[in-house]
């Protein structure tokens, strides 16, 4: 593994009071009612995320990951911001990552100043990154998603213009006129904080990383997709003059270890199983706006379906995405064999899955940064020394 | 959606218009009758065959629609009377009858309201665009896909023959997708046209509104909102007959042939 190794936490902040009769609805997402939002509950979990989000940093993590979804009870984070500025004033050296809301549902100027804030609060930890949101966040927002990719690309380069000229600048587009853009603050990181484009894997969104020189991060792709992302962005990236740096690519990986790798399957798997077959459920419109998906991607999607929104099965799962559960040895390996292959050295870790109780969350991430964060530094160190021989 | 789907009769004509490729269904002789279809041509245009024993028929395919070619910048209503404006021209047609259907309706009426001299006779059936006091009706963005078909009609064996065995048919779907996708661009931030009722009093030519009985997509009370703001106009509705009331009701057929004659 070339250069230093990173690891973040991420979590998701479900809400896991589902009422019994959840199955009974079509969907967890967009419409599934909001009445059975316990706000008593809501704030019991709102400590406790916080507190495990804290735990990472103390464990031995470098970054904790925040992002943002609407109407569902797979994420209580509709504003990942208030998530970030709670925890800045809480954390000393972690990476603030906010990945990230996404840039057409907001004001561009209101995310670069409000960015700019969390950078400056932080003194400079702040990454963000730029989906273009699931299909359920536009039935959700008032924002089209016909749209929607011509919209997000212009808001980029709104909060790009924003945060590398001096201001007051000038931007007349197709969505948005700005007479005087000239947010304060301004990002305490120069030129500013380090970008991603997080996505499922759309040509358009990969060249747009390779572009503007972004890292690109694929999740709810099969580990194959990943790859073949990873291999496409570091070609075009070149091309555009822009060489990727390992750390640019993160690598998302369901994660959980345990003293046996029975123990550790018997104490995930409900909560795998939880994640994708009740935290995403979802319908095929819901996943599928109008205008959202290009013809051909809607008919490859469609041909695909029910393999990730609903329909569980843990083998498949398992087969098809990142997930590394099993002893700290097994996962300090499965890590690095898949490292090595996405050449990358910047780890992702679903460490707090689906409904999983706080103190599984606890282990996790006890083990994890006891057992496999230090080992796989050491390796990785080891590795170093002997390419600089 | 195949294009062996329109009847023979129809001769299918390509016009380049501002740059878009256009297609033209034509069929019959007479004075030019010009249809604006809804959102979505899958179910057939056999209903329009009697029209053709009085008129000349023409039935332009909205870009974006069928198979005819897309045009992204196209997200405003004036981009379709212009696109139409454009197209009346390149066939010569000075004066015309024009009926427009459901989506069609409200591209009619907004044609109409800026072109009185050009349309004779306006007939709007089942007409998309005003908003009622309630929610507004007829938001196709609302329900799941293949959930619309049998919303439209009061007898489905109506529109049965046009619609794939499989309901998960990767064409179809992607098809629909393609054309619910266009219709996004021009109504997903509102479902209605905020607009047209403060020109519908320009609609001075005869003008018929036609509706069925049994429409579920856009109940008849939506009738209430055009009848009011239309100054004249022959309103008739048809029994055993849902939104596809040209599809359904022969009787409907009929007297849009006899309005327009």
């Amino acid at each position: 593994m070339s250069g230093t190794v990173r690891f973040d936490f991420m979590h998701f902040m479900p809400y896991v009071h589902l009422p019994e009769n959840h199955k009974d609805f079509h969907s967890t997402w967009v419409d599934f009612p909001n009445k059975f939002y316990d706000p008593q509950k809501g704030h019991a979990l709102y400590q406790r995320y916080l507190a495990e989000l804290l735990l990472a940093e103390t464990v031995g993590f470098d970054g904790i990951v925040v992002n943002e979804h609407h109407n569902t009870a797979y994420s209580m984070m509709a504003a990942p911001n208030l998530i970030a500025a709670a925890i800045i004033p809480q954390t000393k050296t972690a990476k603030i990552c906010v990945w990230g809301t996404p840039p057409n549902l907001e004001y561009p100027n209101r995310l670069a100043e409000e960015y700019a804030m969390l950078d400056v609060m932080s003194q400079g930890r702040l990454e963000v990154a730029f989906p273009l949101g699931t299909g359920m966040e536009y039935w959700a927002n008032p924002i089209n998603p016909a749209t929607a990719r011509a919209r997000y690309r212009e808001s980029i380069d709104i909060i790009l213009q924003a945060w590398t000229q001096d201001g007051p600048t000038t931007y007349y587009g197709d969505f948005y006129t700005y007479r005087y853009l000239n947010p304060w603050p301004r990002p305490y990181q120069k030129p500013h904080p380090p970008c991603y484009i997080v996505g499922t894997g759309s040509p358009e969104t990969v060249e747009l990383a390779a572009k503007l020189g972004f890292g690109y991060s694929a999740v709810f792709v099969s580990k194959t997709r990943a790859l073949e992302l990873n291999q496409q962005l570091r070609k075009s990236s070149a091309e555009h003059g822009h060489p990727v740096r390992p750390e640019q690519l993160p690598l998302q990986v369901i994660t959980y270890v345990a003293e046996t790798k029975e123990k550790a399957e018997a104490e995930a798997v409900e909560h795998v199983r939880f994640f994708f077959e009740d935290a995403l459920r979802t319908t095929p419109n819901f996943l599928a706006p109008p205008g959202y998906l290009s013809v051909a991607e809607l008919k490859k999607r469609a041909a695909l379906a029910d393999k990730l929104h609903g329909g569980f099965s843990f083998d498949n799962v398992n087969e098809s995405f990142f997930l590394a559960i099993g002893t700290a040895d097994q996962v300090v390996e499965q890590l690095e064999e898949w490292a090595a292959k996405m050449d990358t050295n910047h780890f992702n870790i679903l460490g707090a899955i689906g409904n999983m109780p706080h103190w599984k969350v606890v282990k996790n991430l006890t083990l994890i940064g006891q057992d496999v964060i230090p080992r796989i530094r050491a390796n990785a160190a080891v590795e170093r020394r002997v390419a600089a021989e | 959606m195949p294009a062996q789907a329109f009847p023979p009769q129809f001769k299918r004509e390509t016009h380049t218009v501002n740059g878009l490729k256009t297609t033209v269904l034509v069929a019959g002789r007479g004075d030019p009758l010009v249809f604006f279809h809804g959102a979505g041509l899958w179910h057939g245009i056999n209903f329009a065959l009697p029209w053709t024993e009085k008129f000349r028929v023409i039935i332009p395919i909205h870009p974006g629609f069928d198979d005819a070619d897309d045009d992204p910048a196209m997200n405003h209503v004036h981009d379709y009377v212009m696109h139409y404006l454009d197209l009346f021209d390149a066939l010569g047609l000075d004066k015309v009858r024009l009926v427009g259907f459901s989506l069609g309706g409200w591209l009619a009426a907004n044609f109409a309201v800026q072109q009185t001299q050009r349309v004779e006779r306006l007939v709007l059936v089942g007409p998309a665009g005003l908003r009622g006091k309630e929610q507004p009706k007829g938001d196709l963005f609302l329900l799941p896909p293949e959930e619309i078909p049998s919303l439209l009609v009061s007898d489905f064996d109506v529109i049965k023959p046009y619609l794939p065995d499989n309901p998960k048919d990767l064409d179809f779907m992607g098809a629909r997708y393609r054309e619910v996708g266009t219709l996004a661009r021009l109504w997903w931030e509102r479902p209605y046209d905020t607009k047209l009722p403060r020109y519908l009093h320009r609609l001075t030519m005869p003008t018929m509104l036609v509706w069925g009985e049994e429409d579920r997509l856009l109940p008849m009370q939506n009738a209430e909102l055009w009848r009011h703001a239309i100054p004249k106009v022959e309103f008739k509705t048809f029994k055993r007959a849902g939104h596809l009331v040209l599809d359904e009701n022969r009787e409907a057929v009929d007297a849009v042939q006899k309005f327009l004659s």
